[in-house]
């Protein structure tokens, strides 16, 4: 048995500087870390960056489309209108009264009127061509009226309907169109379309998810030998785990700046080139870029993505049993 | 330093790996555990860094009690033993320099004193010229040498190495097993699980014989 305990060099040496006790403390040990684990696994680092950006253009891309059909759709509910007829003839101060009531109504956005002469000009403006057959037809034949624009989250079948019944109960409203079959056709349309999305959308995020978080598992079961040897020597969970998430959050970071940088590219590439193989214009038809807060959901989304992909399989594969 | 009252292992609730163990190794003391396969001699080196914890009985390291240390306390009890496997465990993507370093970065230590510490036990270990290769382009020995110098750069109390020369030819098992004996003198506790009865008969040490999970011998050698 050795009982005999020379002096120890360094138990009398100067006590060492300990890392958090220079600039930016253990932060940068943790950064710098995480910097060197992605210098020295360049390949599975490359294959998480690719993964996510597949995954976060994929997203995009969805979103675009998606962006640019609700664009469209609600440019197209313009037209949902309810037209008032009056009981009598109105003279401009009793429309004025009238007017009043309904803009107090809930669920409007614009109102206007549409005088008999308006009547007869729209009526001949659509028989272009054969205006001859009103001739001699005066304008007085053709009923004043009042149109009314919804506001965009009341143009469903359900909600003009419901708007119907309350304009009914303003005295001095006669007959209300509002063209009960389109609107409701329109209706079931619109509901396709966001069902369609919701389920569409949720698909898409749970298939990226998945792919994601599989990836990031086994780049992380790839470097378990690593978990193992820093849990052997000592290393805290919290020790362990800080340079790994910081790479997920820079995995993340590049792979959605990249995701979004290559939306950008092809979007710039189709408005340049559409008239070349599409019958439109995509500026005049309304085409847009997702919007900036869009662009920043799916930026967080791809740095969360990396984060919370690396704290769930770290979970797994970081314990004290060694 | 360790001590075990009547332990006992068993794992999925059928196959006993200890078996009543009752032991007391001293400060500064030098153990070869040895025995055959199945012995139980790794499971009794993973009960000594928290690895395992005991189905019944004590285990006490340097006066903390395994069975009652948290979770969260694992790593300050590992941070005082340094542990050697035979297939070394070193990180093939990092330099023998950083493989080392890892055991004082948990430390927290700054990288200037890492870097001096490092090159002091690599030195110590003749491989200070290797500080920069990749352990893939080292040999058998000099791999088991770099892990040996990352288990014992923080000086800890106990060092636990399992079958370490279990891949080495007769001069590498050597220089091992000196390197294992300065530590010790250095005042550092040994324990070796081997199989290697050369390397037990030429050490002159305490030897522990284990057989199917139960102590079936303890002879205090003589150097």
């Amino acid at each position: 048995m050795a009982k005999s305990k020379p002096a120890n060099k360094y138990a009398a040496a100067k006590r060492p500087t300990l890392s958090d006790e220079r600039k930016f403390g253990r932060l940068g040990y943790f950064v710098g870390r995480a910097v060197t684990n992605i210098r020295q696994n360049v390949l599975i680092n490359v294959l998480t960056v690719v993964t996510i950006t597949f995954a976060i253009l994929l997203v995009s891309l969805f979103l675009l489309v998606y962006v640019n059909l609700q664009g469209a759709v609600d440019t197209f509910s313009e037209k949902v209108q309810v037209t008032a007829y009056f009981d009598n003839e109105l003279t401009p101060a009793e429309f004025a009264a009238l007017k009043d009531r309904i803009v107090g109504l809930s669920g409007v956005d614009r109102v206007s009127y549409v005088s008999k002469d308006d009547a007869m000009r729209r009526f001949r403006d659509r028989l272009e061509g054969q205006e001859s057959i009103l001739e001699g037809v005066p304008s007085e034949v053709l009923p004043s009226s009042i149109e009314i624009t919804l506001k965009r989250s009341q143009r469903s079948s359900a909600a003009v309907e419901a708007f119907v019944k309350r304009l009914k109960t303003v005295s001095g409203i006669g007959e209300v169109q509002y063209g009960e079959e389109w609107l409701r056709r329109f209706s079931t349309f619109m509901d396709f379309m966001r069902i369609t999305g919701i389920v569409l959308g949720g698909f898409i995020l749970l298939a990226v998810v998945f792919i994601v978080s599989n990836t990031i598992k086994l780049t992380i079961f790839a470097r378990k030998d690593e978990l193992e040897v820093l849990s052997l020597v000592g290393a805290t969970r919290l020790f362990i785990k800080i340079p790994f998430m910081i790479e997920g959050v820079l995995q993340g970071a590049t792979g959605s700046a990249l995701a979004l940088a290559i939306l950008g590219g092809c979007y710039l590439v189709f408005l340049r080139n559409a008239g070349n193989f599409l019958s439109l214009n995509p500026v005049t038809a309304g085409i847009t870029f997702l919007p900036v807060e869009y662009l920043g959901g799916l930026f967080c989304g791809g740095v969360l993505l990396g984060f919370f992909g690396s704290l769930v399989s770290l979970k797994r594969f970081v314990s004290t049993d060694s | 330093m360790i001590q075990l009252h009547n332990v006992f292992l068993t794992y999925h609730k059928e196959q006993t790996a200890l078996d009543g163990v009752n032991l007391r190794i001293p400060k500064g003391d030098f153990v070869f555990l040895t025995g055959p396969s199945g012995a139980g001699k790794s499971t009794l080196l993973k009960l000594f860094y928290a690895a395992l914890r005991p189905t019944r009985g004590q285990v006490v390291i340097d006066g903390k009690n395994v069975n009652r240390l948290p979770e969260g306390q694992i790593p300050y009890l590992r941070r005082m033993v340094g542990v050697v496997f035979q297939d070394f465990k070193l990180l093939p993507n990092r330099t023998v320099q950083e493989n080392v370093a890892i055991t004082l970065e948990v430390l927290g230590w700054g990288q200037k004193d890492i870097g001096k510490r490092v090159y002091h036990t690599l030195k110590q270990m003749g491989l200070e010229h290797k500080m920069n290769s990749t352990p893939l382009r080292l040999s058998g020995g000099e791999q088991q040498r770099v892990a040996l110098a990352r288990a014992l750069v923080n000086e800890p109390r106990i060092l636990l190495a399992d079958e370490p020369t279990g891949n080495l030819d007769d001069a590498n098992k050597e220089q091992i097993l000196n390197l294992l004996k300065e530590a010790n003198i250095r005042g550092t506790t040994v324990v070796v699980a081997t199989h290697d009865r050369r390397l037990i008969d030429t050490s002159h040490r305490r030897v522990i014989v284990l057989d199917k999970g139960q102590i079936v011998e303890d002879s205090h050698g003589q150097e």
